[in-house]
């Protein structure tokens, strides 16, 4: 036996222990390309062959054909009784395929980031990347553009029912590319806010939850919250009617008390939902919707109606029901501001989506000075 | 103190070729709340040697690896890992450092050679030189035929040797181990033994942890004890001349114990708590020997006496008799 056992004597405590080292993290935003690249491939590797990844695919294929198909078919039956046109059912049609692929989008889309960074860490995976030359920035990125890309995988697989839904006419095809770019940002938002939340909750479970609540959050919360607060932004004020004077002659100016609600201060919340982000955007029916006219289909519904809340109530108002056609009225017609409401919508969710990012990039910057509670470094 | 005085002040190195000051720790302390993992560590891990992290469970080895992986911020204290400060140049010395951890986690639809690929390159190592990087590795390790194979299927053992060719995959010049020799069967135990021994050789700096420690003494020139976060002198024997336990055997136990009874030595029994074995079988005892010398005058002694002595051997290497000896084992 040859060994040599050499020691390294102390074991007395430090005295004083000296303050704690500074640590300076340079490097934590440089952002490669060949970085990004190599952790967004890992982990599509890891996803394509890990899940059943075609017959998710397939299943969401199916899914929203079927539901497409119902949707004709039930929009067939109605326009069978009162005549309408393709023009009419085509842009309902374009509406409800919209709609579902978007919310099918939200339901999916958390799953595909929200174990991200806690998941590699339980599988002991995580810190093995860390010490390689990647950014934090790098690790990040490279898992927020695998997850994006899958989400729009998803997408892609639902164009050709927009498209059907287009042939049947009615609607403008540029609205096509405007609602695909548009729910592509909602999910890369959401695979932000994902990503966030697996960096900051050490549970898989937990951190889903978070994503489903924050998405919730936006769905469903915002039209909620307008709700609750319509009363206190409701009050009663004079209002100048244009009405039918007391003995049925004719229709003249009077100053009744009404309950006006200041839309015009919580309309923000409902432009922060994606739907509503996503009917604004998608530019149906544009031109046709003047300021009493609603559009016949729920996209441009939406966008209208969000726009007239924005405007708040009207000053004075037309009662006349029994003006003679053709009788000019006083009134004059509010003017609703066209500036689209989508862009504050859409930069609010993508906020979120880059606050996400931005958290999960600081907390994986190594050395680690905290550890999250109930968590092993690897 | 076998410390060398550290480089004042390092500043960061550009020169890619690393220094080879190995690994030096100074009073590295470090707490996860109210547990003190590492109290007060210091410790010169030197280039071209493999050095022994040796400790009970819980004293703090994996805390100190990450540390020197820089993974984790030490409350206090100095670390330089290949002559750079993993806190001041984190990037410096993740690119000098190779850490295969405790546990190996694989992304489990990979295959061996896509796992090892995929670190080349995030070690930004160009495509084909990685793919070079990967085979060879692959075959150093014994791992070729797996090379396609999912690394889900392979077992723990091979598992592990792949996490040592993933810590090998940008030829860093300090190699951390944290108990690289676990679930590996005699015929790889015997192959990283001699991996290890020819990357000191080669100038790396290797640290190694390690709770088989007849297998570590084989590979280590040094060894450092941690007990309870705090580096420790343990009463190290040196082999030749040391007071230290030796196994006797003989063909009949009885007559082994009653001549080492007559001459006054003191002995014991293998297995204390086991009943006394049957004096008339074959058996043997513990006994403390001074040195080499005093083992060759126990078997002269023995046999002039008619003790029918069969073996005497060194009970359990040297760095086991320190670890044993270090006073808290166990937490």
């Amino acid at each position: 036996m040859t060994t040599q056992v050499t020691l390294d004597e102390t074991g007395a405590p430090q005295p004083a222990r000296a303050p704690a080292p500074g640590v300076r993290r340079s490097g934590t935003w440089r952002l490669g390309w060949s970085g990004v690249r190599t952790v967004a491939v890992l982990e599509l590797r890891q996803r394509v062959r890990s899940t059943r990844w075609i017959v998710a695919l397939v299943v969401w294929f199916v899914v929203v054909g079927a539901i497409t198909l119902l949707t004709t078919g039930a929009l067939g039956a109605l326009s069978g009784s009162d005549g309408a046109t393709p023009e009419q059912t085509g842009p309902l049609l374009f509406s409800a395929v919209t709609f579902l692929v978007l919310g099918l989008g939200l339901l999916v889309t958390p799953t595909l980031t929200s174990t991200g960074i806690n998941g590699d860490r339980n599988a002991g995976t995580l810190a093995t990347l860390q010490v390689t030359l990647l950014s934090p920035a790098e690790i990040a990125a490279g898992k927020l553009l695998a997850a994006w890309a899958a989400a729009c995988a998803f997408l892609v697989v639902s164009v050709p029912f927009l498209v059907l839904a287009l042939a049947m006419g009615g609607t403008p095809a540029w609205s096509i590319v405007r609602v695909v770019l548009l729910v592509a940002l909602l999910l890369a938002a959401v695979c932000g806010i994902g990503l966030g939340w697996s960096a900051v909750v050490a549970r898989t479970a937990g951190s889903t939850v978070l994503t489903f609540v924050t998405v919730a959050g936006l769905v469903l919360f915002t039209p909620l919250l307008f709700g609750l607060t319509y009363p206190s932004i409701s009050q009663e004020r004079d209002v100048r009617v244009w009405a039918e004077n007391a003995n049925g002659t004719g229709c003249e100016w009077q100053t009744v008390p009404m309950t006006v609600a200041s839309t015009e201060r919580t309309w923000w919340l409902l432009g922060l939902n994606p739907f509503v982000v996503v009917a604004d955007g998608a530019g149906t029916a544009e031109g046709v919707a003047e300021n009493d006219y609603y559009p016949q289909e729920p996209l441009g519904a939406i966008r209208q109606g969000v726009r007239q809340l924005r405007a708040g109530e009207q000053v004075e108002q037309d009662q006349c029901w029994s003006a003679a056609p053709g009788a000019t009225s006083p009134v004059t017609p509010q003017a609703v501001s066209r500036a689209p409401v989508w862009p504050w919508g859409l930069a609010a969710n993508v906020a979120l989506g880059v606050v996400g990012f931005v958290v999960a990039v600081r907390r994986l910057r190594v050395p680690q000075r905290t550890l999250a509670r109930g968590t092993r470094v690897a | 103190m076998a410390e060398t005085s550290l480089p004042a002040d390092v500043a960061p190195d550009p020169a890619p070729s690393p220094p080879t000051d190995g690994i030096v720790v100074r009073g590295v302390a470090r707490s996860f709340g109210s547990v003190h993992a590492l109290v007060g560590v210091d410790m010169h891990a030197r280039a071209g040697r493999v050095t022994a992290l040796v400790g009970p469970n819980g004293s703090g080895k994996t805390t100190l690896l990450l540390v020197l992986a820089g993974l984790l911020v030490p409350d206090a204290g100095e670390v330089r890992v290949g002559g750079v400060d993993p806190l001041a140049d984190s990037r410096g010395a993740r690119a000098r450092t190779g850490w295969m951890p405790d546990a190996f986690g694989t992304w489990d639809s990979l295959t061996a050679r896509e796992v090892l690929e995929t670190f080349a390159a995030a070690y930004g190592i160009e495509r084909a030189a990685a793919r070079e990087r990967a085979l060879s590795l692959l075959a150093t390790v014994h791992l070729a035929e797996f090379a396609d194979r999912p690394a889900s299927v392979l077992s723990r053992g091979q598992k592990q040797r792949l996490g040592l060719a993933r810590a090998l995959v940008h030829d860093p010049s300090v190699l951390l181990l944290d108990e690289p020799a676990s679930g590996l069967d005699p015929r790889s135990r015997v192959d990283l033994r001699l991996l290890v021994r020819r990357l000191a050789d080669e100038g790396k700096t290797v640290l190694v942890s390690s709770h088989v420690l007849t297998e570590l003494e084989e590979m280590v020139d040094d060894a450092v004890f941690l007990s309870r976060g705090r580096t420790v002198d343990a009463p190290v024997v040196d082999a030749r001349s040391g007071r230290r336990t030796w196994t006797v055997r003989a063909l009949r136990l009885g007559a082994l114990t009653d001549w080492l009874t007559t001459v006054g030595a003191q002995w014991r029994h293998e297995d204390p708590g086991f009943t006394p074995p049957d004096p008339a079988a074959a058996g043997g005892v513990l006994i403390e020997v001074d040195g080499d010398e005093g083992a060759a005058q126990l078997v002269r002694d023995a046999v002039a006496a008619g003790v029918p002595l069969t073996s005497l051997a060194p009970a359990g290497g040297s760095l086991e008799q320190a670890y044993l000896a270090l006073e808290e084992e166990r937490r």
